[in-house]
Formats: structure tokens, C-alpha cells, sequence
């Protein structure tokens, strides 16, 4: 079993759900970005994801889309990044930080370094535009303990849901629904049937995103789900309010 | 090429999981229709009646005597319905989109050609029809936004990150995320995620099919060189594909810009300012920081100027099967006029590219040998930027006498 899974499971026993935030490394500055993660672990999020920002996120909404263009003007470079966030990581113990990337930074850095600069305080990489089917590109993480946490659609086939949990580790990331992040149209409210199906096949962790705005949103996910996770809605409360803005939504979304 | 849609190191499907049904629904639905007989000649007959094809081979008498080399002919896209060769693809892949009963398509465009191509074809075969643009080229381009939107398209501005084509990419790939139930996203070059590379490549190969005949019949042989300009590379990989394993040599045009500089040219080939890189679904060639980040690019033809390039020329490239070049703004703006009027024909700034590309090698050649410049759309479209680039003042005018009669009206 992963570090990760392990986590998750050892918190799991005392809560009823953890939450996964998400934060873009250098949006609106790299060192403003670094204080909204600090204020995220002091507030006892259990999992970070860090987004380092890439010019054409295809998976991210406006929201999301917008924070990393505007982030790419502090010219961010990924190794400082991972140096940052593994630091965090070390810092706050309580908490396990992972790292979100498109492939192409993270190609431009080839594997192998990615792989031992993760290593030692990373507990997990997302990377949306990676599919399973190309899984080996991602071989030199797989003999570390940071976990690659594959994506579950709601109109995936049993089969290829199968073939994506005898890979997983750590957790899987199930998205809520079609399109891209930061809608909030639809309800959580279809989303428990999925779930189920997706239990059928795995007993990791599963996490649910994609449109999670409210703590109404989260009540439909207890007790099919172990993770909420929560992107767009807290950067349009900083966009809104800032600080103050994250630190409520916080609280609208904790356990 | 393999299952996987990889041409070398190149091409492939990296997109997000969302789009993985329904791009394997495609990939089977295209295998079957190329597969039936009666698909394949439904395309060719819209192509026959409703485009104008086949295109003719232009011989060109007074440039190739004016220079006194290569004898010079222009292979005419810019006969098509539409005035450019994205109709062959629209075709192709619009009558896809009906056979898959998708009753909606949507479109990224640069300069607004594959836009308005699109919009013709849905016009006609019913089909609603969103395209999205840069708000830059928006600006760059009007009239071709004015057209898409009489036949009925939506247009949709871009304004995220440059605001041009590379960004209408990405939102057009946004929009079908979470419509791709009931849309066929139309891509209008040979880039993308399996197989809109090799389809794309597929249906534009009918100009170099054509050249084959012609050129038999012309001048009976195979030209010795073929040019063509090389923005995406659907007319490039269209004209190109059929001659791979003959003895023609193949030269690609870039967009040259107005520098080296990062920014200032659209060049995929023979600069370190590009790498091999993934994004936008597919592997190739990309315009690139240190970092991975796609860079800004310019040309002075909307067309041209993408930050990335199809596959299956980056691979034929590396193999040593096509040759890459590159024609600054100036070099375009040069081989237009002479074209313009020498031989009577107004090609597009796009395709002054490969006309720049072809005049400068022809007078080093002899007579005995032949060359064919693909002259993949018609410069109509490029008034006012052309009128711009000659400082025709006289056109100013114009358009201040057109704004003062519009108010008054």
C-alpha cells in the first residue's frame, strides 16, 4: 500500500470526509500563492494540490485558466516549485501536499528528474492530460513512493474503469461530471450511483471533483466518497475577497 | 503508422479522460466510413459539385520565363468554393458528423477560413454550427467573421492567454468536453488527437492525387519539386502524402515573421525556439520556453501563424522526407506582387509563403525541370491587410468615406 492510501485511511477513521484544496503556484504572486497554502494545512485541509500553471490547460475552466495565465507572468519554473511545495510538505507533517502539471512541463523536465525531486515530499501527482494508456511514461515515479493518481469519468466503460484501477495507487480522482472544472450547474446529487459502480472495482480512496462549490455539495458525497475536492470555488473567493475569502470558504467545506 | 496514431515520435492522443469515448467513437466511426464504398464517393461527389473540384494545375509562362529556370505551375486550391483548399476537409469531415448523427459541429479558426468553411458546409448539410476565434484575429479578420455569421454560425471570441488560434484550440476542446454527446469537433488542420491527423491529412489528399494526373498529363512526369506552405499542415500533408515515395522532393513553408526572435515568427523547423512537446491532445513539434510553455508566434498571415505543427510532417521531417524552409513577411509581401502581376492570380498571404518559397529556388534550376506551388487559397480575404502592407493610401480613404456614410445612414 502507498504512503498516501495509507494516510487516508488512517484519517478516514476519525472523519467522515477529508478535503483536497487547490492552489496555482505563482497566482496572484508565487509568494502570495505560498501564504494561501500555509493558511489551507493551518486550517487543517488534509491534502494540498498544487497546479503549476501551463499557457493552454485544456481540462480547466475559465476560472482556473485564467489564474494560471495570469501566473505565468511571474515566469514560474517548475523545479522552484517542487522545492517550495516538498518544503511545505516537510513543514506541516499533518498534511500531504501534491503536485497537478499538464504533461508538457513536466516532459521538459523529463521524468527522471521529476521522479527524484518528488520523491522525498510529494505524496502524489495529477496530470489531466495523461492517459492511463500511456502510463509507462510515467515509470520512473513508479519506483518511488509518490502515487499517480488516475481520473475516473462518469461514462467510462466497467472495463476501462478496471484497467485503470489495476494501475492506480493512492487514491483515484473521480470526476463529477462532463466539461471542464469550475462549473457549477449540476448537482451532486446523480453522482452516488457512479460511485458505487466505481467501488465495485477498487478499494482505494476515491476523491470526487469537478463543480464541488458548497457543503451541500460534500453531504451528497458522505459515505461514497473519502475525499472532496475543491478547486474553482476557492479561487473565486479570493478573487472575490481575498484571504478572508479562502478562510470561509474553508469553513463551508470542512468536516 | 500504428494503432495508436503515432507517426514516429510523433502524433498520438493526449487528451483529457472526458473526451476518451468519444474520441474512440470517432476513430471507429471514420474507419467505417472510409471503409464504404458509398461514404467515399459522397465525399467525392460534394467535392466534385460542391467545391468545383478537381482543381486545375496553372502553368505560369511569364514568371517562368521572366526567371529562366524551373518551368513553374500552381496547383489552384484557390479555385475551391470557399476560396481555399479547408473545404476538402469540411467536406470530408461534415458529412462524418451527419453519418455519426451528431446534428451540432464546432470549430477553432485563425484567419477565419476554416470558419467560414465550416459554416458553408453546415449550412448546407443542416447542421448547427459554433466556431471559436481569438478576439485578436477576430480584429484581424472581420469580413471572414461577418460571413460565418450570415451563414448562420455562432462565433465565439476568445480572450483567454494570446487570443489566437492556439487558444480557440484549446476552448473548442473545452466546449466538446461536455457536448461531445450530441458534437463532432470539426478540427481544420492536421493536428489534434487521433485521428483528426491522419483524416484531415486523408481528405486534403485529394490535391496531391490530382497533381499526380496532371502533371502526367502536363508535362509527363512527377514534378521535380513541390512546394507548399506549412501553418498546421493540412495542405502541405495534403499535397505532400501522395508523392512521399516518389522522387519528387517535397519543401515546406514557414512563416518567417519579421525576426528570429521569440515571437515575432511562426517556424516549427530549423530553430531551438522548438521541441518536441505534448499539449492539445497530440505530440510534435511546439514553440517553447524552457519551461514548457507554449509561446506567442507571429505572421503576417493569420493562417500560419500556429505555435505547433501536424505530426506527420514533423515526422516526415526527421526522416529527411520533406524539407522544411521558411519566407519572412517581406520575401511574402514580394512574391504576391510578382504573382499578382505576372500571372493574374491573387493568392492568399498564406500562400505567398510557398510561392516565395518556390520563386527563390526555380531560377536556380533549369528548364528541363518542373516545380508545383501549392496556392492553397485566394487572397481576397487579405484586402486589408495587403492594402496595409503596399501603404495604399487611397484605401484609407475608402474606409473613412464607408464609415461616414454608415453613421449618416
Amino acid at each position: 500500500m502507498s504512503s498516501l492510501q495509507q494516510y487516508i485511511e488512517n484519517e478516514r477513521e476519525a472523519k467522515s470526509h477529508l478535503l483536497m484544496t487547490h492552489v496555482v503556484y505563482g497566482y496572484p504572486t508565487i509568494d502570495k500563492s505560498l501564504e494561501i497554502m500555509q493558511l489551507m494545512l493551518d486550517q487543517g485541509v488534509e491534502l494540498l494540490e498544487v497546479q503549476f500553471p501551463f499557457s493552454d490547460p485544456v481540462a480547466d475552466g475559465p476560472t482556473i485558466t485564467t489564474a494560471c495565465h495570469y501566473a505565468l507572468q511571474q515566469e514560474p519554473e517548475l523545479t522552484q516549485c517542487i522545492h517550495a511545495i516538498s518544503e511545505l510538505a516537510q513543514n506541516n507533517p499533518a498534511s500531504r501536499v501534491l503536485l497537478m502539471s499538464y504533461l508538457n512541463p513536466l516532459l521538459q523536465l523529463g521524468f527522471a528528474n521529476l521522479a527524484s525531486q518528488l520523491a522525498e515530499n510529494i505524496a502524489g501527482i495529477i496530470i489531466p492530460d495523461l492517459p492511463i494508456d500511456h502510463a509507462s511514461m510515467l515509470k520512473p515515479i513508479h519506483s518511488t513512493d509518490v502515487s499517480p493518481i488516475w481520473l475516473i469519468t462518469p461514462d467510462m466503460t466497467d472495463q476501462r474503469i478496471r484497467h485503470i484501477t489495476e494501475q492506480a495507487s493512492g487514491m483515484l480522482y473521480c470526476v463529477s461530471r462532463s466539461g471542464v472544472t469550475g462549473q457549477t450547474d449540476a448537482t451532486m446529487s446523480g453522482v452516488q450511483q457512479y460511485l458505487a459502480r466505481v467501488r465495485q472495482f477498487t478499494t482505494l480512496p476515491l476523491g470526487v471533483g469537478f463543480g464541488i462549490d458548497s457543503s451541500e455539495d460534500i453531504q451528497h458525497l458522505k459515505g461514497h466518497a473519502d475525499i472532496a475536492i475543491a478547486g474553482s470555488t476557492f479561487l473565486n473567493a479570493f478573487n472575490r475577497s481575498g484571504i478572508s475569502g479562502i478562510n470561509s470558504k474553508l469553513k463551508a467545506l470542512s468536516p | 503508422m500504428n494503432d495508436e496514431g503515432r507517426f514516429g515520435q510523433y502524433g498520438g492522443s493526449f487528451i483529457p479522460e472526458i473526451l476518451y469515448s468519444s474520441q474512440q467513437q470517432l476513430l471507429r466511426a471514420y474507419r467505417e466510413a472510409m471503409a464504404d464504398s458509398n461514404f467515399v464517393n459522397l465525399v467525392r461527389s460534394e467535392m466534385q459539385h460542391f467545391s468545383g473540384r478537381p482543381t486545375p494545375l496553372t502553368f505560369c509562362a511569364n514568371l517562368t520565363r521572366q526567371l529562366g529556370g524551373a518551368q513553374i505551375f500552381l496547383k489552384r486550391e484557390d479555385l475551391n468554393h470557399s476560396g481555399a483548399h479547408k473545404m476538402n476537409n469540411v467536406i470530408g469531415q461534415g458529412l462524418l458528423a451527419k453519418r455519426m448523427g451528431k446534428p451540432r459541429v464546432i470549430a477553432e479558426t485563425g484567419a477565419g477560413q476554416h470558419g467560414v468553411a465550416s459554416a458553408l458546409v453546415s449550412a448546407r448539410l443542416g447542421l448547427d454550427c459554433t466556431v471559436y476565434m481569438g478576439a485578436h484575429d477576430i480584429e484581424r479578420q472581420y469580413p471572414n467573421v461577418f460571413w460565418m455569421k450570415q451563414l448562420g454560425a455562432k462565433v465565439i471570441p476568445v480572450t483567454t492567454g494570446a487570443a489566437t488560434l492556439k487558444d480557440a484550440l484549446d476552448e473548442a476542446l473545452r466546449d466538446w468536453s461536455s457536448s461531445y454527446e450530441d458534437t463532432h469537433y470539426l478540427i481544420g488542420t492536421s493536428c489534434g488527437c487521433a485521428p483528426y491527423p491522419e483524416m484531415v491529412a486523408g481528405f486534403q489528399s485529394v490535391i496531391g492525387e490530382e497533381v499526380k494526373d496532371q502533371s502526367l498529363e502536363q508535362f509527363n512526369k512527377y514534378p521535380d519539386r513541390i512546394y507548399a506552405c506549412v501553418g498546421g499542415g493540412s495542405n502541405a500533408c495534403g499535397i505532400f502524402l501522395p508523392f512521399v515515395n516518389e522522387s519528387s522532393e517535397l519543401i515546406g513553408v514557414e512563416a518567417g515573421g519579421r525576426g528570429d526572435a521569440p515571437g515575432d515568427h511562426a517556424m516549427r523547423f530549423n530553430t531551438d525556439q522548438a521541441r518536441f512537446g505534448i499539449a492539445q491532445g497530440f505530440a510534435t513539434k511546439f514553440l517553447q520556453d524552457e519551461q514548457g510553455q507554449l509561446l506567442p508566434t507571429h505572421s503576417i498571415s493569420a493562417g500560419l501563424d500556429y505555435v505547433g505543427v501536424s505530426p506527420i510532417l514533423a515526422d516526415l521531417e526527421e526522416n529527411g522526407k520533406v524539407r522544411m524552409t521558411s519566407a519572412s513577411d517581406d520575401e511574402v509581401m514580394e512574391a504576391f506582387t510578382l504573382l499578382t502581376r505576372y500571372e493574374g492570380i491573387i493568392p492568399a498571404l498564406e500562400s505567398s509563403h510557398a510561392v516565395a518559397g518556390g520563386l527563390r529556388e526555380a531560377a536556380t534550376m533549369n528548364p528541363e525541370e518542373s516545380i508545383v506551388i501549392s496556392v492553397s487559397g485566394r487572397g481576397d480575404k487579405d484586402i486589408f491587410n495587403i492594402a496595409k502592407a503596399l501603404n495604399d493610401k487611397p484605401f484609407n480613404a475608402f474606409l473613412e468615406t464607408y464609415l461616414k456614410q454608415s453613421e449618416v445612414a
